[in-house]
């Protein structure tokens, strides 16, 4: 069932290229609604962040007359789902943390980036705002060198250096040769998992023991710790092994989608989520505990004017 | 020793007489001299300690090559049972989802009623209204659709392949290797093999619940045949049965106790598989409501969380343990008709509520989790009140325990770690204190003697420093002196896989991890198994503690030990202490329980003072089954390098994880067939020991 009206779908598909064909001079053409019936399934990630871009999506999809259906996913195992359509649509993709598995797909053909989500990111080395006292000189990195920070960040395991507390070992990681490059006294050593990253931010706040860590922004943790972010040497090269760069942050469909729900895609393309605007929703979620669909209901029915183009502009 | 003799004897108790154990003492004493040779000749052949990586083996790479084929071959089957399993899994969902909440209470409280008593059916209206208040009732009912499904599955895989190893005996061996690789291979191993063959969704999930929740169904299952009483077979073909009859309706009716503890099993195990693998998400289940808060890392939320599972857990233990035995007690208190008529009138409830308004309005929404803020912040408080403290208990047992088992006291005795540096003199006091203890023990035995040696080498070197060669050495010997030859060669060429594929390093870090927590176990759970034995009080309070610490899902012990000791194998070790716990406990205490009171009776009235009492007659007739409890130990820990490896370990759990980030199925497939190896082959030594230990008491 799902096969043929995906193929109904591909010849309405091919009709509408037709038609576009023959009408060239027209400006953008109307998308076609496509498959309404089936439910357009939408990524639902581990992260509050992700969930409300999720939603937000979800519900300007629904408002434009599709049928929604959020799914649960594990962030590496999503993209066995985006491959073959079991899921639809992933729109908070961060690529600095996607695997192997990411590439291997998108060589395949089997999902599209369909561009940034709006994002305003950053990433680099953290500290709790207290380690200003403990290494004077920060948030330059040069103060990273000093006996006394190093003395006080050093831990049993890493003596006589200091500990720098890297991404999981399955992220990937770029701060042990960034260290290396500046010959800086410190071990990078993985921390599991991004549960272990807050953890040790929160406990590190709370007891007031020194901390120096990879992390990224925007993050659920950062609207209630009081943290600095190193200013980093000069890059001795200019790739992601040796540099620190803004992550990306981009949407991902499966490659059928366009072809299903060819309106759909066009929303989606569209759709850009505010950094203020979620952090704002962030707040609301974790704070006040309000449920995920409520606050993102809330953005839509303030925000009409920043969606509703996306929609007219695909559905005309 | 050849011939039909040898195999004989080879199964029954091994001569235990002098002169065998003067050679066994002797072997050991080679061993230990093999092994310091080894040690002193690492300065002049680096590759003693170091496995060259020159001959190390693509076995990863080989092992994508071998499998990939075959999954993509399989993959329209696998699409295809997905698809299958989908319908039902989604039904069943959608049942339980669209029944309020009340009905089923009724429903499952009737159950309760007739499985046990009024006490249970009480705990069931408590524990699922608990449920309900939580907020938690959409995702609960989610992990009870997949256990639903996956359970008669199991059972009925499983009944079917042990029902076929009974009819065909050759069958047992082979299908007991696979039993046990399906219990101990992590699930975290094979996730992405099952994506890739079932899909992103449940059914990847539900097919490792079946992979893990099915082997109690056979080994019970087999267990229950084979145990049916001759006699009773044989009025069977007395009364000329066919063998179809005989089976169906002598053997299984006679085996049913087993076959319904068998149930029991399976249902615990799919739970908690069902809890681990919801990392692949698809279902918004209680499982990923448990990762959700771990990756928060909060607290309140993880133990709310847990803690619900805990009580499904108990529920549904309690509720088929009482339903298997039902046959064996006085009539229940609630009979067939009685169980009829309250689902009848649950189901009425439900359609009537669904009329008057609809069911999900009766949940109250999420927001009393907010009250577990607090316990966040108190734990907070409490990490910022007791950090200078918790930081000395984290420093005195790394620098004393972990890091001379890691780097050795060559590496450990440098300035930068103790502050000393390791002189000749203070070396010669090292080797002396060493031998002093090796001939204290050396008139008690001659294989303790060797063992103190071989510690001391080890403490010397560290693990990860010692000569593999060595290190192979002393698997293969212990191997034999657990259980022969055979295994023996098994082990070697275990160990000699490790090495050649590469994971030498993370395995040897593992062993280490895996070696203080079970050591730490068995030295703080034994004691408590001890106290809990001598009082009754204290083994009430201990069994909760102890079955909440059982299925609480693992990573809710990651956030407070997180907190308190960082990131880092301290860390990990204590989360794995916190599971791994529990067998010694619970079979010490129930081994020295079990000692004959004629026995104890006897040794009064010798006038032993109680200490002797507990040492040379309790421990000594107990051995058995603390032996099994300190494997029960082992596999414990094994299974939670995996779950400890989120915390940041360098162990073959964190190659599990790097290759499910890799997407690299080989890799995932070799540390976690590591993980199962060493757990089997550890499995086999220490019952060989039992055994024999067994047979030399009765003999």
């Amino acid at each position: 069932m799902d096969r043929s009206s995906g193929l109904a779908a591909a010849s309405l598909w091919s009709a509408a290229l037709a038609a576009g064909a023959v009408l060239l001079a027209q400006p953008a053409a109307a998308a076609e609604m496509g498959a309404v019936d089936e439910p357009i399934k939408i990524a639902m990630l581990e992260w509050t962040g992700a969930q409300i871009s999720g939603q937000l999506a979800g519900q300007i999809l629904e408002k434009a007359g599709y049928k929604v259906e959020f799914v649960t996913a594990g962030n590496f195992p999503q993209f066995s789902g985006l491959a073959d359509g079991t899921l639809s649509a992933s729109v908070e993709i961060w690529l600095n943390n996607v695997g192997d598995i990411y590439p291997k797909v998108k060589a395949a053909g089997q999902i599209e980036d369909i561009g940034r989500l709006g994002l305003e990111t950053r990433e680099g080395w953290l500290y709790p705002k207290f380690m200003e006292s403990v290494c004077p000189g920060l948030p330059d990195w040069t103060a990273l060198q000093k006996p006394d920070c190093v003395k006080a960040l050093a831990t049993p395991d890493t003596l006589p250096k200091g500990r720098f507390l890297d991404y999981p070992a399955d992220w990937g990681s770029r701060a042990a040769t960034i260290i290396a490059d500046n010959n800086l006294p410190y071990t990078a050593i993985p921390s599991g998992s991004e549960g272990a990253m807050v953890a040790e931010l929160r406990a590190a706040e709370a007891a007031k023991t020194p901390l120096l860590m990879m992390f990224w922004a925007p993050h659920f943790v950062l609207a209630d710790a009081q943290v600095g972010w190193v200013t980093m040497p000069p890059c001795k090269e200019q790739t992601n092994d040796h540099c620190i760069t803004p992550p990306d942050v981009d949407k991902i469909v499966w490659s059928g989608f366009a072809k299903k729900w060819p309106a759909a895609y066009d929303i989606l393309k569209a759709f850009q989520v505010n950094t203020e605007d979620q952090q704002k929703m962030m707040l609301d979620v974790d704070k006040n505990a309000t449920p995920i669909d409520k606050v993102a209901a809330g953005w839509i029915a303030d925000h009409e004017s920043t969606w509703k183009p996306w929609v007219d502009a695909a559905l005309k | 020793m050849s011939g039909p003799g040898g195999a004989i004897r080879a199964r029954t108790v091994p001569p235990r007489g002098a002169a065998a154990a003067h050679l066994a003492g002797a072997r050991w004493l080679w061993l230990v001299l093999a092994c310091a040779a080894l040690v002193l000749l690492r300065p002049a052949l680096p590759w003693l300690s170091a496995f060259p990586p020159d001959w190390q083996l693509p076995v990863a790479a080989w092992l994508n090559g071998l499998t990939m084929p075959v999954f993509s071959w399989l993959r329209p089957f696998g699409r295809a049972a997905a698809l299958l399993l989908d319908y039902p899994l989604g039904g069943i969902r959608a049942g339980l989802q669209s029944i309020a909440w009340p009905s089923l209470v009724l429903i499952v409280a009737a159950l309760a009623l007739r499985a046990s008593g009024w006490r249970l059916a009480a705990f069931a209206v408590a524990s699922l209204t608990y449920v309900v208040l939580c907020g938690y009732w959409r995702q609960a009912m989610n992990t009870l659709a997949i256990v639903a499904i996956s359970v008669p599955l199991s059972v009925a895989v499983g009944f079917a392949l042990g029902a076929m190893a009974h009819r065909w005996r050759r069958l047992v061996r082979p299908l007991e290797a696979v039993l046990d690789l399906m219990q101990t291979l992590p699930a975290f191993a094979y996730l992405i093999p099952l994506l890739i063959l079932f899909g992103f969704g449940p059914s990847a999930g539900l097919v490792a619940s079946l992979l893990f929740s099915a082997p109690p169904m056979v080994r019970n299952t087999m267990l229950g045949l084979r145990l049916v009483p001759a006699d009773i077979l044989e009025s069977g073909v007395m009364a000329g049965c066919t063998p179809r009859q005989t089976f169906w309706l002598v053997e299984v009716p006679s085996a049913m106790p087993r076959l319904l503890l068998g149930i029991n099993q399976t249902c615990m195990a799919a739970l908690s598989m069902v809890i681990i693998v919801a990392i692949i998400g698809g279902f918004d289940d209680m499982g990923w409501e448990v990762l959700s808060a771990m990756r928060r890392a909060e607290l309140g939320r993880s133990l709310l969380s847990g803690s619900v599972i805990v009580v499904i857990a108990i529920l549904l233990d309690r509720i088929t343990l009482g339903l298997a035995t039902i046959g064996r007690r006085r009539a229940p208190r609630l009979g067939r008709r009685g169980l009829a008529r309250a689902v009848a009138a649950a189901l009425v409830l439900a359609v009537a509520l669904r009329i008057l308004g609809p069911a999900a309005d009766l949940l109250p929404d999420a927001s009393g989790r907010n009250i577990l803020e607090g316990l966040d912040r108190a734990l907070l408080a409490f990490v910022g009140a007791t950090d200078a403290q918790f930081n000395l208990l984290r420093g005195a047992i790394t620098y004393g325990v972990m890091l001379p088992l890691r780097i050795g006291i060559e590496g450990a005795a440098t300035p930068a770690v103790w502050g000393v540096t390791l002189t000749p003199a203070g070396l010669a006091l090292y080797a002396g204190a060493v031998g002093m203890i090796a001939l204290l023990l050396w008139r008690h035995s001659r294989a303790g003697a060797a063992a103190a040696l071989l510690a001391g080498l080890l403490l010397y070197t560290g693990l990860p420093g010692f000569p593999w060669i060595g290190f192979v050495l002393i698997v293969a010997m212990l191997a034999h002196a657990g259980a022969g030859p055979r295994l023996a060669l098994v082990a070697a060429a275990v160990v000699a896989g490790i090495l050649v594929s590469g994971l030498w390093l993370p395995f040897m870090q593992s062993v280490y991890l895996c070696a203080i927590a079970v050591a730490g176990c068995l030295a703080i759970g034994g004691g408590l198994g001890v106290w809990a034995a001598q009082s009754d009080r204290v083994s009430q309070v201990l069994r909760p503690v102890c079955d909440a610490l059982q299925t609480m899902p693992q990573f809710v012990f990651l956030i407070p030990a997180l907190m308190l000791f960082r990131v880092g194998e301290f860390t990990a070790l204590i989360a794995i202490m916190l599971y791994a716990i529990v067998p010694p406990i619970r079979y010490v205490e129930q081994g020295l329980r079990g000692v004959p009171a004629d026995k104890i009776e006897a040794a009064r009235q010798m006038g032993t003072t109680p200490a002797q009492l507990l040492w040379q007659v309790r421990v000594p007739l107990a051995w058995p089954a603390i032996l099994l409890g300190m494997n029960q130990t082992i596999m414990a820990a094994l299974s939670m390098l995996v779950i400890a490896a989120l915390v940041g370990t360098r162990d073959l759990g964190q190659q599990v994880y790097v290759a499910l980030g890799k997407a690299d199925p080989g890799l995932g497939l070799l540390a976690g067939l590591a993980i199962a190896a060493v757990a089997m082959v550890s499995d086999r030594i220490l019952r060989g020991f039992a055994d024999r230990r067994r047979g030399g008491a009765t003999a």
